[in-house]
């Protein structure tokens, strides 16, 4: 026989403590290794969302409310040799056929059989009608051959808020049937955002949706397929194909004025074409041409008429030497206002600000000169096609988007218009239509290029641009999807952090059963020693028995682990769906996580065995042949042992009371900290106390035991380490499970307030189609069909929305472009909305949202965000930034400068409008909205909006309601730890259980001495009871003391809602599941022939 | 073969740090194959002596030879070493392993050796065994054995590697009085038979009256040899 085969007979004859260690083993390896496995399919489930999401789509090109010509698609297929599938994507608010449940913020995909191809997926039979997908059916309740209604946010001809842009025509309805529900495999999850929850899309053929919004040929969206297809290949691609119309331009010659002419479908050309227009052909100009209210001289004016800037020498109206101050009108003009040279007039205009606010300008002129309507003065093709000016006949009918006072129009004027349509009627120089007009849609309206090819123009032109500057450039959608994956919430090491308690519990556990174990073996060991094996012999034989059944301990873990992981994720899917945003888990494992896991798990258990050995060997083998062994703890040779429960005792309790004195009236969270560890102190100062007063109890020679309760609590101290070792484990379970369940946060209370949560708003809400008017003034809520005394119970602030990741705890993935909130901050700055976590710059008086105004740097943009969102959805901090690419394609940074506690606007960042106006110009109007509503119309607020604004797919939201559901994400992991850590106080409880056990068999013969003078088995059964109960109770009474005293600032602090019955419930469960075992164990432990011990064997 | 010389024993007190004598002055020699008994009274310190005789607890003073060599300079390899191969322990509570048969607890101190049991030590188990008349019991358990059967056991054990001394520390105390007789009987015979030196502690004035020599412990004295 060897040494190995002896400790194989030990493992199998002392069955029960192997397979004791065997089952904690496994119990702490599945908890360890689930947790990791959890990691690992919510990792896997992203990843797998990309593919749903993106298909095989590697680049993606999305320019910013811009079209281009469908067919680039197919030259840039040719050219990248591999599938480019053109989309046109517009937003929309869908309701089922009868209306009666409806579904904003839908994407609606113009789209044909390529991008079906790009999804590895069938394309549907339209059949007349369109497809949904899964989620959207499920929202509106419809299926195969119902009919929904479709109001599509219609893209306008020119940005919206580009001045004489109109602001009606905003939207188009159409009805149609419903052919196919598309699934995931379908390619129906299409989402280029990495957001784990699936979006809502309805799918329609391409060529239907570009009739439907006027847009025919046309896309705004390119997905670019192909193994290792990269930006810079695909940009190469589109820099050889794109063509002047896919940047809105028109080059058309013009034989009269004998020019090819530029001129740009928005209106106004952009800054980049712009400043490539004049290289593009020798003495090519540039016009900027205005619609004005009127020019005035004295007391005449002449209403609403067409001015042109002209460079400088690039014709005779605007000579070289012409200066900024000076004009030159036309005959007409000058007959009407009975002007000569030398005179001066006004020229009044409107400009518009944010919100459509429209400004009136004015700007006086010195007559230069008067020409005839005639040669290049005559010349109407200087007027853009300003949307509600150039296709009408009439002035009467004009629709410019501006208001018109239609009274002012005389019949000269409309004479006017008949003869001359839009030839100017005055030329100033170019540099001061530009001082007067320019916007930052452009500078421009037309280039003409004198003597030129419009082919040979167009080939300059695009040869000379960056297509990226006019937002036509790609970028690497998929790899950005795969990094939000892998870098998003760690649910491994999340579910670990919940899980700890129990993988502790069952660790100790692990060491107290094989301990235990040992100690039945104690003259085993003695006469191993006695017969002359080594300390090392006798000490690695112990260890192979303790670590051989950890590696089946470890295996069967492992295997129970998986069973673990898909509770967990059952959980996930219902219970605890909120953690997760409803989104799909599905169950994924790695070998290399299961390897981790066990290898993992075998080391911390095989350590514990380790230290748990130490002692168990270094005893003298005569000490250890009398079944001596002592568990010594802390015991040196001049203090007595309670001496330093004591000491311990005193200097925590005293460390306590100086933190907490010390702290002052810091902030909630600060002091949240500070009086966990004030609570924690106290712990340890209860456990100190408790071991003070054991050892005191067992060294004490004074008094004599005179009761049964008496004997009980003499008796506890019998072995002091163990009783100790107990209370520890359990009171330290009691204290977390009580300090972090009443951390929960009830967004209800306080929500009132300006500094809380909703900012002191009664509603937030979104829209699917832009309102480009100020909802503060009559005249905006008039336009947009709102009664106007809503100025008297309401107020609105407005913000921009450029599309991004959502950044808020709903979203898995790590958020790479977050959305961006467009706000004009000031107003928030006035109403001191909100609370701030915390701020670059901190000045006392100076509110926080008014460091959003200026910027950092010309690339650098000042951001504000919720504290959530910087912390774990970007996983960043105060001060770190976040690249952006602008609607041109260039790079810039926006610099997070304060971040907002527990809000609504979790999710996104917010930067001044001005900023997001300044690198998003084209986007449109407002979609975001903080509404504050007087009490007592809040509710005729809510209808209001709700019903009157249906049509731009507003979706409101009561504030407080929108701060729950950030908070159930919090309080849902607070469950789940309350959850965890409960089930380690239950393996807690067994590890009484089996002091119990151990105590009564270590004291057999005693309490067969007690029942041989008399003592009845009942009252033995008491005793024991009273014995092990007295710990349970020191146990609670520490954790819960202590735990209160840490969770005091939740207590009091607004918004706290402390779920005091399901924590009093859960210390109850704890209290009677230990009593329970108590009593199971006391029962087994006194079974059998107890008298039996009163002989030597 | 074993001589003590002027070996005292004081345990110090870890509650006041005071030193009690356990023993004092002790001064003891025994030759090869001769048998002693010590005797004394409860708390005399008999257990003590024999387990500083033994190598498994050190003197506070004084000195314990064993063929010449002082085991006070020797590491608790050394001494363990010394107890695997030269000294034999048969206890009052046999202290066999309960998951093993007879012949493995037998072959129990052979482990110490890392090549395990030879066939030598084998052959001279089942020979010890049938010495004892336990042939038919070896691949019995001892939960199947008397208490007699267990202590033969136990002694067979003690002898398995050819000690040069058996020490025996109340071997009968836990035996009915015809039991205790033949274990008595058996450690004289081996005594005589293995030439092993023997020195049993006991309060059996049977047990004692077998062995050639009895010397009484007294408050940690060893007195001359006591009048029986």
């Amino acid at each position: 026989m060897r040494l190995f085969s002896l400790a194989i007979r030990s493992l199998l004859f002392y069955w029960r403590t192997t397979v004791g260690v065997i089952l904690t083993v496994a119990v702490g390896t599945a908890v360890f290794t689930g947790a990791l496995l959890v990691g690992d399919s919510v990792r896997y489930s992203l990843r797998r969302m990309v593919g749903v999401r993106l298909g095989r789509t590697q680049q993606a090109l999305v320019p910013q409310n811009r079209f281009f010509r469908a067919a680039l698609a197919d030259e840039l297929s040719q050219s990248l040799d591999g599938p480019v599938a053109p989309v046109l994507m517009l937003r929309a608010l869908v309701s089922g056929g009868d209306g009666a449940r409806r579904a904003t913020d839908v994407q609606v995909l113009g789209v044909d059989d390529r991008f079906f191809a790009i999804g590895n997926a069938k394309p549907p039979r339209w059949n007349d009608g369109l497809a949904v997908n899964g989620p959207l059916a499920a929202k509106l309740g419809v299926k195969a051959g119902d009919d929904i209604v479709l109001r599509i946010a219609k893209p306008g001809i020119m940005p919206r808020d580009v001045p004489l842009s109109p602001d009606s025509d905003l939207s188009v309805a159409a009805r149609r049937a419903v052919s196919a529900v598309l699934g995931p495999d379908d390619f129906g999850g299409f989402n280029l955002q990495a957001n784990q929850v699936a979006p809502l899309n309805v799918f329609v053929p391409l060529s239907w949706l570009q009739r439907l919004a006027e847009r025919p040929g046309q896309a705004n969206m390119l997905l670019a397929a192909g193994d290792g297809l990269t930006a810079e290949q695909a940009n190469q691609a589109i820099r050889e194909h794109w063509q002047p119309g896919d940047a809105a331009l028109e080059i058309n010659r013009l034989e009269t004025q004998g020019v090819a002419e530029i001129r740009s479908g928005r209106v106004f050309i952009e800054q980049p074409l712009a400043d490539a227009a004049p290289t593009v052909a020798q003495q090519a100009f540039g016009v900027l041409t205005y619609f004005v209210n009127a020019i005035r001289l004295d007391e005449k004016a002449t209403p609403y008429s067409i001015v042109s800037a002209i460079q400088k020498g690039a014709t005779s109206l605007v000579p070289a030497d012409m200066s900024d101050d000076e004009i030159v009108i036309n005959a007409w003009l000058a007959e009407d206002l009975a002007a000569e040279i030398g005179d001066t007039v006004e020229i009044s205009y409107y400009v518009i600000g944010p919100m459509r606010k429209l400004i009136e300008e004015s700007r006086t002129f010195r007559v230069r000169a008067i020409v005839g309507i005639e040669g290049p003065a005559a010349d109407p093709t200087l007027m853009p096609d300003y949307p509600g000016l150039a296709d009408v006949d009439n002035c009467r009918n004009w629709k410019p988007g501006i208001p018109i006072d239609l009274g002012a129009i005389r019949d000269k004027d409309e004479k006017y218009w008949d003869d001359y349509r839009g030839t100017p009627k005055a030329f100033v120089t170019l540099q001061a239509g530009q001082s007067m007009w320019a916007n930052r849609y452009g500078n421009l309206t037309m280039v003409r290029c004198p003597d030129s090819d419009p082919n040979d123009i167009a080939q300059r032109l695009t040869a000379g641009v960056d297509p990226a500057a006019v937002g036509l450039f790609f970028q690497g959608i998929r790899q950005r999807g795969l990094k939000a994956g892998a870098e998003g919430t760690d649910f491994g090491r999340l579910f670990l952090g919940l899980s700890m308690f129990l993988i502790m519990a069952a660790i100790v556990l692990v060491a107290l059963v094989f301990v235990f174990g040992v100690e039945r073996r104690t003259e085993q060991v003695g006469m191993l020693l006695a017969v002359g094996l080594t300390r090392r012999q006798v000490r690695g034989l112990l260890l192979a028995e303790g670590l051989l059944p950890c590696i089946d301990g470890v295996i069967l873990g492992t295997i129970l682990a998986l069973l673990y992981t898909r509770l967990m994720i059952l959980g996930l899917s219902t219970t605890w769906s909120s953690a997760v945003a409803g989104s799909a888990i599905r169950f994924h494992y790695t070998i290399a996580t299961l390897i981790t896991g066990a290898v993992v798990m075998y080391l911390i258990t095989a350590a514990s065995i380790l230290l748990a050995l130490r002692k168990q060997v270094s005893r003298p083998a005569r000490e250890l042949l009398a079944g001596q062994l002592r568990w010594q703890f802390f015991v040196t040779r001049f203090v007595h042992p309670g001496k330093v429960g004591f000491v311990v005792a005193v200097l925590c309790a005293i460390g306590a009371i100086v933190l907490a004195a010390a702290m002052g009236t810091g902030d909630a969270s600060g002091m949240a900290g500070v009086f966990f560890g004030v609570g924690a102190l106290l712990l340890i100062a209860g456990l100190g106390l408790c071991h003070g007063v054991l050892s005191f109890i067992a060294h004490s020679r004074k008094g004599a035991v005179s009761s049964l309760w008496g004997l009980a609590v003499r008796n506890t101290t019998r072995r002091t380490g163990r009783s100790l070792a107990v209370v520890i484990l359990l009171a330290v379970g009691v204290f977390l499970v009580v300090a972090v369940g009443a951390n929960r946060q009830d967004p209800m209370a306080g929500a009132g307030r300006r500094q809380s949560g909703t900012g002191g708003f009664t509603f937030y809400a979104e829209s699917t189609v832009p309102l480009l008017h100020d909802l503060n003034s009559v005249e905006g809520l008039k336009a947009v069909g709102l009664d106007p005394n809503l100025a008297h119970t309401a107020e609105f602030i407005q913000m921009r929305i450029h599309e991004g990741d959502d950044a808020s705890c709903f979203n898995l993935n790590r958020a790479q472009r977050p959305r961006l909130l467009g706000v004009s901050s000031l107003r928030l700055a006035d109403l001191n909305a909100f609370s701030f976590a915390a701020t670059l710059d901190e000045k006392p008086d100076i509110s926080p949202w008014r460091l959003l105004v200026e910027p950092l740097d010309d690339d650098v943009v000042p951001a504000i965000a919720d504290i959530a969102t910087v912390t774990w959805a970007l996983g960043k901090r105060i001060g770190d930034e976040v690249d952006y690419l602008d609607e041109r394609g260039r790079p810039f940074r926006v610099r997070i400068v304060a971040t907002l506690k527990n809000s609504i606007l979790q999710g996104s960042l917010l930067i001044h409008e001005a900023h997001l106006a300044a690198k998003f110009p084209s986007e449109d109007g407002y979609r975001a909205f903080l509404i504050d509503a007087r009490q007592d119309a809040a509710k005729a607020v809510e209808s209001q909006l709700s019903n009157r604004l249906a049509d731009y797919g507003v979706s409101l939201t009561p504030t407080v309601e929108r701060l729950a559901a950030f908070s159930s994400v919090q309080n849902t992991y607070l469950t789940i730890f309350q959850m965890l850590g409960g089930l380690g106080l239950v393996v807690g409880s067994i590890g009484l259980a089996l002091v119990v056990l151990r105590n009564v068999l270590d004291r057999r013969g005693e309490l067969a001495m007690l029942r041989a003078v008399g003592f009845p088995k009942n009252t033995l059964s008491r005793m024991l009871r009273y014995e092990h109960w007295a710990l349970l109770l020191a146990a609670l009474v520490i954790g819960v003391f202590a735990a209160l005293v840490a969770v005091m600032p939740a207590l009091r602090a607004p918004g706290a809602d402390v779920p005091g019955l399901s924590l009093a419930l859960t210390v109850v469960a704890i209290a009677v599941s230990g009593m329970i075992w108590v009593a199971l164990a006391t029962h087994i432990a006194l079974g059998g022939q107890m008298l039996d011990a009163l002989r030597n064997e | 073969m074993l001589e003590l010389i002027h070996v005292s024993k004081d345990y110090e007190s870890p509650l006041d740090g005071q030193a009690t004598h356990i023993l004092r002055d002790v001064n003891l020699k025994v030759d090869s194959g001769r048998s002693l008994a010590i005797v004394g009274p409860s708390g005399s310190g008999k257990s003590t002596l024999l387990n500083i005789i033994g190598a498994l607890d050190r003197p506070t003073s004084g000195e314990v030879r064993l063929d010449g060599e002082d085991l006070g300079h020797m590491t608790d390899a050394q001494l363990a070493r010394i107890r695997n191969k030269r000294i034999g322990f048969v206890f009052q509570l046999h202290h066999l392993l309960p998951q093993c048969t007879v012949l493995e607890n037998v072959l129990v101190p052979t482990l110490a050796d890392p090549a395990g049991a030879s066939r030598e030590a084998r052959d001279r188990a089942m020979t010890l065994l049938d010495r004892v008349s336990l042939a038919d019991k070896v691949h019995h358990r001892p939960g199947e054995l008397s208490g007699g059967q267990r202590q033969r056991v136990a002694v067979v054990r003690a002898l398995i590697n050819r000690p040069a001394l058996l020490l025996a520390d109340e071997p009968t105390g836990s035996l009915d009085k015809a039991t205790a007789s033949e274990i008595a009987d058996l450690l004289v015979d081996l005594n005589r038979t293995e030439g092993t030196a023997l020195i049993v502690v006991t309060h059996s004035g049977e047990l004692a009256a077998h062995m050639e020599r009895v010397r009484e412990l007294i408050a940690g004295v060893l007195h001359s040899e006591a009048g029986l």
